[in-house]
């Protein structure tokens, strides 16, 4: 179908213009018609990208994600959706349970049938689901491609504007004046130009027509916004790049150091402290509990420089950082970031300071420092040398009745020394220690030990010999290399929304025809200081009138 | 004196001038009709007086708040009460800002009354300072709580604004479906606001009774074990019990009306904290608020809603919507960021992770979708007028449930809050 699309003015206007984009003048007929209305003054009445006359499929689904319709619908079912969630707690709040089943079971267990039904409907994993996801995916091609189906209409309507505007685009606006021309009108209309400057709008004149207007930038607030949607959706997208994202949990026993998995970091925890609020600090009703205060490790980051990945030698580590790492103060180092996660109460030994004992004639000998996770290979100890042949951390005897470590955890730690020296033979007695008083008595040491216990014994004569870890801390380590993109994406949406909500753009026309003074003024936002901006300013060129007489509104039935 | 009575004094100096205020609001609004007096200069005086008076409540509010961050060490917003009496201050910053822009006396004849029902409802909750757990030690604490806040203090005065729109221009007169639907609705939303109103005085006349009622509740599970648990704990009711705690006894019940037992017990799937008490309370509330609302429409014999609609009449609605629309236009923004962007923030820093589908962050979020289709609909499908004004209504309805109903209703990193 062929319509014609030009202008009395001359001008020849893309189908589906709504003003013509030289003057203004109202093109169809929805709006032609009826010369009493206020003009719908959207895009300044430009056709949009998507509005063709033969559309292909392309095309239609440009034209579908081109509506602000579809694009309400998508925020509208993402509200709901996202809404639904929080109904009952999501699956990924609960790290110990795995399984379908196992969810399954929680949330009969807890919320009974409507439990079953939320987790059956995927309920409890609406924020990883495919229709989700998809919603999200589907907002952000709704914002590139209204945000393109639009914004190049209007720069080029905006970039070339015509001053003198066609009498029925002036009356129509939504801030309107009509009365007769002023007695100079040369001169009134230099001055009503010059006050208009002085509210920094920029002015032009046609002969006795003239445009003014201001923060036109606010237009493209909207746009700049939505990009910065778009890069923060795209950075969210990119979080899933497996190189770009690490998230690992680090348990750490005081002094005990670890490697970060799959880095070349290694992270020692120097020192864990846990304070709670004193009685004293507490108000009344909460004496008496206990109210942490501060969680703090103090860690030291290293680097491996060599032998990292040989298991046969020990890496060499130099530390790069030292930090306090508390709740709300990550250790922070070349985008990699420590943060206190949690710690469990649970004493275990660092190490012991034993001495060698002669059980015959009470001499002591030593004492010797043993450290549980990382011992010496020799000690000395008087006359007596000590070679540490075998440890087991968590101490137990497997279905053979042979030794055997359960974990790696120091819970029951044993060390199997050589011992060498007077009254000895050449090759040595083996010795089994366990440092814990309460292993000596459940593993039985001295049946152990045979017949060299009676002669010596490694014994710690006073607890200031013990060093204890009070708390395990778990740091959770994080590499998250999308979020110097999120924090731009938001920057740039802050800045869209600002410029398009806090600033307003302004445009008033004025002509005189056979004695008559015409004025339309528009803005997008806010009327009411637009009708006293140009109240103001007229008044002050020496035509007085009320803000309130200048409402197109209110002057219509 | 100590610093935090002299605070807690402040407050009350607060809510007594904001009362003030807003009743020279409702003579600047109501009394446009009285005898030898010119209409436009008596609201503009009686407007100015009320102005002046929220100007003066809104210095002692900020007394308030300045005192007690400085008796408490930290910035008053880390519980229910200290959170609630911020985001009335924040209301009133942001009926002052609106307020000099469009000098509108009516918007104080609505915004008032929201601010001290807020005070009221925070009062519910202990004021005490409580000292600050670690993840809430943070200088993110202070700009995300009070940017937020303030955001939707902008949110609620639009709120006020296109409530008093929507009283404007529902028509009394229709009496078509879709006439009678409008009136409905209107009647049912101040209906929700008596239950609120209803709520307070229950809770303020019960506890100026010191009336109280102990139940000792046995709850016995059977644990994966297959062995018998027993749980037991003692139940406070600070007003009478229509229902008791499941499985409960009665330990000791003050007498109200000659009721001195309960009517009947919750249902045992009743879960979360305290349930069985809230579930009272919510009794209460409904019930009073029937009570009211009963009480006014035989007052007025006719719908609450035709009673307020005359004294609106020579009101532009237009006006209105521009004021309810100006407002979230400005909250926005500020929403935007301290709601969203300085959550994120902070959520990085303390939680390590910025964004982790917490049921509050999902209802922040879905705040901001809400008045995100408000702005679209408005700017690019030409909702105004009257569509328009009931958005603003219920967006405000979902600012209040992001605030209130998460803490007290869904569980998450967001219920330390000081909800008891």
């Amino acid at each position: 179908m062929f319509s014609n699309t030009k202008c009395e003015c001359g001008h020849q206007n893309h189908a589906g213009t709504v003003l013509c984009e030289s003057c203004g003048k109202p093109l169809t007929e929805e709006w032609a018609g009826n010369p009493e209305t206020p003009l719908e003054m959207r895009y300044d009445g430009v056709a949009r990208r998507s509005q063709k006359a033969n559309p292909d499929l392309l095309d239609r689904v440009w034209n579908f994600f081109s509506s602000v319709k579809v694009a309400v619908w998508l925020i509208v079912l993402t509200l709901i959706g996202a809404s639904l969630g929080t109904i009952y707690p999501q699956e990924n709040t609960f790290l110990n349970l795995q399984t379908y089943q196992e969810f399954h079971d929680y949330y009969k267990e807890h919320y009974g049938t409507a439990g079953v039904v939320y987790h059956a409907l995927g309920l409890s994993r609406v924020y990883s689901s495919w229709w989700f996801i998809g919603l999200l995916v589907m907002i952000g091609t709704s914002l590139v491609i209204c945000s393109l189906d639009r914004v190049l209409p209007l720069y080029r309507a905006l970039s070339k504007q015509q001053i003198r505007k066609h009498m029925q685009f002036i009356s129509r606006q939504q801030v309107t004046y009509s009365g007769p021309e002023p007695v100079n009108k040369e001169a009134w209309l230099d001055s009503f130009g010059k006050e208009l400057k002085r509210k920094r709008y920029k002015v032009w004149r046609d002969g006795d027509a003239l445009m003014a207007e201001k923060n036109r930038f606010s237009r493209w607030g909207p746009y700049i916004n939505h990009i910065g949607l778009i890069i923060f959706l795209l950075a969210v997208l990119g979080r899933n790049v497996p190189a770009w994202n690490m998230d690992q949990y680090v348990s750490l026993d005081e002094g005990e150091t670890e490697q970060i998995p799959g880095t070349n970091y290694f992270v020692k925890n120097e020192k864990f402290t846990v304070e709670y609020y004193t009685d004293a600090e507490l108000p009344p009703t909460l004496k008496g509990t206990e109210r942490p205060k501060l969680f703090e490790t103090k860690a030291t980051l290293y680097v491996c420089t060599e032998s990292c990945d040989d298991p046969s030698k020990d890496p060499v580590l130099s530390p790069v950082k030292t930090h306090d790492i508390r709740v709300n103060h990550p250790l922070s180092y070349k985008g990699l970031k420590l943060y206190q996660y949690d710690y469990t109460p649970k004493p275990k030994l660092v190490s012991v300071s034993p001495m060698l004992v002669d059980k015959k004639t009470g001499e002591q000998y030593g004492p010797f420092t043993l450290s549980m996770r990382n011992p010496a290979l020799t000690y000395r100890a008087g006359p007596y040398t000590l070679t540490l042949k075998d440890k087991f951390m968590d101490f137990g005897l497997d279905d053979q009745g042979r030794p055997m470590t359960k974990s790696r955890e120091p819970n029951a730690p044993a060390f199997v020394f050589i011992i060498q020296g007077p009254d000895l033979p050449e090759t040595g007695e083996t010795y089994i220690y366990f440092p814990q008083q309460i292993d000596k008595v459940k593993f039985r040491q001295d049946v152990l030990n045979k017949a060299i216990a009676d002669k010596l014994d490694i014994r710690v004569p006073s607890m200031s010999g013990v060093v204890l870890s009070e708390n395990t801390s778990t740091l959770n380590v994080r590499v998250d290399r999308a979020m110097p993109f999120i924090w731009t994406g938001a920057a740039i949406f802050m800045i869209g929304v600002a410029m398009g909500l806090y600033w307003h753009h302004r445009r008033i026309w004025l002509r005189f025809d056979d004695g008559v003074l015409s004025l339309g003024a528009h803005t997008n936002k806010n009327n009411y200081g637009l009708r006293m901006e140009v109240a103001a300013a007229m008044t002050k060129a020496g035509l007085p009138v009320s803000d309130k007489s200048l409402d197109n509104r209110r002057k219509s039935p | 004196m100590s610093l935090l009575d002299f605070s807690q004094k402040a407050l009350l100096a607060a809510l007594l001038i904001y009362s003030a205020s807003f009743i020279f609001f409702m003579i600047a609004v109501g009394g446009k009709k009285w005898s030898n007096r010119e209409p436009a200069a008596h609201s503009r005086r009686w407007g100015w007086t009320g102005f002046g008076f929220a100007a003066a409540g809104w210095a002692a509010h900020v007394t308030f708040f300045v005192t007690r961050w400085v008796a408490g060490g930290h910035i008053p917003t880390s519980n229910m009460y200290e959170f609630m009496t911020m985001l009335a201050m924040a209301i009133m910053l942001a009926f002052i800002v609106i307020y000099l822009i469009y000098k509108n006396a009516l918007l104080g004849a609505f915004t008032l009354p929201l601010t001290v029902i807020i005070i009221a409802y925070a009062s519910v909750f202990p004021s005490e300072i409580q000292p600050l757990i670690p993840s809430l030690n943070s200088n993110w604490l202070r700009v995300h709580v009070t940017t937020a806040a303030l955001g939707e203090a902008f949110f609620a005065v639009g709120f006020a604004a296109a409530l008093v729109q929507l009283l404007r221009v529902i028509d009394y007169k229709r009496t078509d479906k879709a006439g009678k639907r409008a009136r409905r609705w209107m009647e049912v939303f101040l209906l929700v606001i008596l239950m609120v109103i209803g709520f307070l005085l229950s809770v303020f006349s019960f506890r100026a009774a010191g009336y109280q009622a102990e139940f000792h509740q046995v709850i016995t599970k059977e644990d994966d074990l297959g062995q018998q648990q027993t749980t037991e704990r003692q139940v406070v009711y600070g007003l009478p019990p229509i229902v008791k705690p499941y499985s409960s006894d009665t330990v000791e019940i003050d007498s109200f009306l000659g009721m001195k037992k309960p009517l009947f017990a919750a249902p045992p799937w009743l879960k979360g904290v305290n349930a069985e008490r809230k579930l009272n309370t919510i009794l209460w509330s409904i019930i009073s608020g029937l009570i009211l609302y009963g009480l006014l429409r035989l007052i007025a014999r006719k719908q609450l809603g035709a009673v307020i609609h005359p004294h609106l009449s020579d009101i532009d609605p237009d006006d209105l919507d521009e004021i309810s629309y100006r407002s979230i236009a400005i909250g926005y923004p500020i929403f935007t960021l301290g709601g969203l962007i300085f959550a994120m923030i902070w959520a990085q820093i303390a939680w390590s992770r910025f964004w982790g589908w917490d049921p509050k962050e999902v209802w922040a979020l879905i705040t901001w979708l809400f008045y995100t289709a408000y702005l679209h609909l408005r700017l690019s499908r030409g909702w105004h007028g009257a569509k328009s004004a009931w958005l603003a209504v219920i967006g405000f309805l979902v600012v209040l449930f992001t605030l209130i109903g998460v803490n007290l209703v869904i569980a998450g990193l967001h219920s330390y809050a000081g909800v008891s």
